[in-house]
């Protein structure tokens, strides 16, 4: 299972691929088995006029979030981390459903 | 400050038509994403994290009052009302649509700036002392001779595409507050002329830069120049990105055969052809009078009177004020690391006071440190009362200057698509365990320096305490690194045993910080003269204990 991300060529705001279409919303974001996601990113690296960069995020299950590893996407997904002390983002966590708790 | 002419002008807005032109296409399809990440690379836009973030250049650091209240008016208007102030002494913008571009460059021209030269393999922004023209021990003003460098780098036909970024820093006082060591060139001016190093820098392969010419006549200054670049761009590494800085040509040549060639080089050069003419230098100094002094009567009675009757006044002028080459002035760091809050950010509101005040009590000059500080450089101290309650108002008046607090730290994994680990919220938690002032007063002068990534934008190989952000597994971890020093007698740091934990950090420092005031022989040795009178080990081991 994977998540498709890429950001927006307007305004490069990060979007998360959903059941809609695209999503600013990372909690949205459709999971994705891996046909189907290889071939929506093959779809959308070639719609540069509507994002860039698109990539695919693995899970390790199909019920999992995305795996502590992926600290990039966790910034990705809850925006800058700031104002939150280190020791508070160890305890809080936005979305448990999508990005494993840090 | 310099002021534009009318072929800097022609330039300027030349380029922002091609560039205005270049968006459309892109957005219209007609333009690859192949394609155009190098032409918006070369007029200061990248893709970052979560948005576009637009780096603008401040040459040499140097901004007036109407510049920065345009650059509050951009934080407003196409951004989330703030700007970050860079180690580069640049300013970047953190959430720019790439449609408002265009646009925002025509602002920026209209105030005489741009965004060229803060990326791409091109001769950067050069960067300087931000007390130049009015620190007491300066000989030399380096900004004429930065504002040459930056007309002959501009657009340099045989410069434009180096192997990698270059990057010079200039410094005219016996005190480099301008880290010249740790540049690709570092210019040093004395009595005699500049001494020059080549092939210092940080990143993945820190170095501190050899001396090769001592001397150099600033008439000699740009031809000079132009022969360690052009060794640099034929035998610089463009195989390999991580060996195409001129420091690794240097260390794989050698320092002496370096020189040599640029010495063999110089000497085939039409020097008459490349070096500026003494009238164009005349020219250009012309540029940097000393401001209108204002005489006004200076009452140190009530100057000293306002110390005793408000302590944190008193603080303020001791921590963030240094002394003018004139008496009745000084020179005034308006701290930009407030106790738990992103070092280097402020918000339109604050551009805008430090902008009036610079209007009302500094002859509206300011400069950018590459410390993330903005700097009032010639301040009557008359007025110092008056201004100090205005930045008060508006939360500038942190009185940390060269204070554990005063941290550089790079925008890291919160805004950096090139970051391994966050380096703000790092920040805040340090910041937050000193937030003490007595304690803070009592620490004395310290600098932590925090990097998110091996690139080292934070220059925590200069730190006294430096700190590196590393990716291990999937988990942020911090290395720590201590007795590194930019100055005139920079070291780099040296890391100390296994990363630690984010949440580890600051009582690891807490823990060396008082080991140092244990072991200090008076209030006055600095952290990093302990550590290297007593040897990293002996604070390394501090860092490492169990909590």
């Amino acid at each position: 299972m994977k998540l498709l991300t890429a950001n927006r060529l307007t305004d490069g705001l990060t979007l998360w691929f959903s059941a809609a279409g695209w999503s600013e919303d990372a909690a949205q974001a459709a999971r994705l088995d891996d046909d189907a996601a290889e071939a929506l990113l093959t779809e959308w690296k070639a719609r540069e006029t509507e994002v860039v960069g698109a990539y695919l995020i693995p899970l390790s299950a199909a019920d999992a979030p995305v795996q502590r590893e992926h600290v990039r996407e966790f910034v990705r997904a809850n925006g800058p981390t700031i104002g939150q002390t280190a020791d508070e983002i160890a305890r809080l966590h936005g979305r448990a459903d999508i990005f494993q708790e840090y | 400050m310099y002021v534009y002419d009318s072929f800097d002008h022609a330039f300027v807005r030349d380029r922002n038509a091609e560039f205005a032109d270049q968006v459309a296409r892109r957005l219209s399809g007609e333009l690859s994403e192949d394609q155009f990440k190098p032409l918006r690379l070369m007029n200061g836009l990248y893709l970052q994290l979560h948005a576009y973030m637009l780096r603008i250049a401040v040459p040499y650091g140097v901004l007036s009052s109407k510049q920065v209240r345009k650059l509050a008016h951009i934080a407003r208007t196409y951004d989330r009302d703030f700007g970050h102030f860079t180690t580069r002494q640049n300013l970047q913008f953190n959430w720019i649509k790439l449609a408002d571009t265009p646009k925002i460059l025509e602002e920026l021209a209209e105030v005489e700036m741009h965004a060229l030269q803060t990326s791409g393999n091109c001769i950067r922004n050069t960067t300087t002392d931000q007390f130049a023209g009015a620190a007491r021990d300066e000989h030399e003003d380096p900004r004429p001779w930065a504002e040459l460098i930056r007309q002959w780098s501009s657009n340099h036909p045989e410069f434009t595409f180096l192997p990698r970024k270059f990057k010079i820093a200039i410094t005219g006082a016996d005190r480099d507050r301008a880290a010249v060591r740790v540049h690709d060139i570092g210019l040093h001016a004395k009595p005699e002329g500049f001494d020059l190093y080549v092939g210092g820098g940080l990143g993945r392969t820190p170095s501190l830069g050899h001396r090769i010419k001592t001397g150099l006549k600033g008439e000699q200054l740009l031809s000079y120049l132009e022969a360690c670049l052009r060794v640099y761009n034929r035998y610089g590494r463009r195989d390999n990105s991580y060996k195409a800085r001129i420091k690794i040509l240097v260390a794989a040549l050698g320092p002496d055969e370096y020189a040599r060639q640029v010495e063999e080089e110089w000497e085939s050069l039409d020097k008459a052809a490349i070096d500026a003419p003494a009238a164009e230098i005349v020219r250009i100094r012309s540029f940097f009078p000393d401001p209108d002094f204002k005489d006004a009567k200076f009452d140190r009675v009530a100057y000293e009177r306002a110390q005793t009757a408000d302590k944190a006044f008193a603080r303020w002028v001791k921590n963030n004020t240094l002394a003018h080459k004139r008496d009745d002035h000084v020179s005034v760091t308006i701290s930009l690391k407030p106790v738990g809050l992103p070092p280097g950010d402020a918000s339109s509101a604050q551009m805008d006071v430090m902008a009036d005040v610079a209007e009302q009590y500094a002859y509206s000059e300011l400069r950018v440190s590459h410390e993330q500080n903005v700097i009032l450089p010639h301040v009557p101290k008359a007025d110092l009362y008056a201004l100090y309650t205005r930045l008060d108002a508006a939360n500038l008046s942190t009185a940390n200057g060269g204070k554990i607090t005063d941290m550089i730290a790079c925008p890291g994994l919160d805004y950096c698509s090139l970051a391994n680990a966050r380096s703000i919220p790092l920040a805040q938690d340090i910041s937050q365990r000193f937030a003490d002032a007595n304690l803070t007063d009592k620490i004395g002068d310290l600098q932590i320096k925090i990097s998110g990534c091996i690139n080292a934008c934070g220059h925590h190989h200069v730190g006294h305490i430096g700190i590196l952000g590393v990716d291990k597994q999937g988990i942020e971890f911090y290395q720590i690194l201590l007795g590194g020093r930019a100055d005139e007698n920079a070291a780099l740091g040296v890391i100390t045993g296994k990363g630690l934990p984010a949440e580890a950090v600051p009582a690891a420092i807490e823990r060396v910080v008082q080991l140092y005031l244990q072991l200090r022989t008076s209030d006055s040795e600095r952290f990093i003269d302990a550590v290297e009178r007593l040897g990293r080990n002996t604070f390394a081991e501090a860092l490492h204990e169990p909590a």
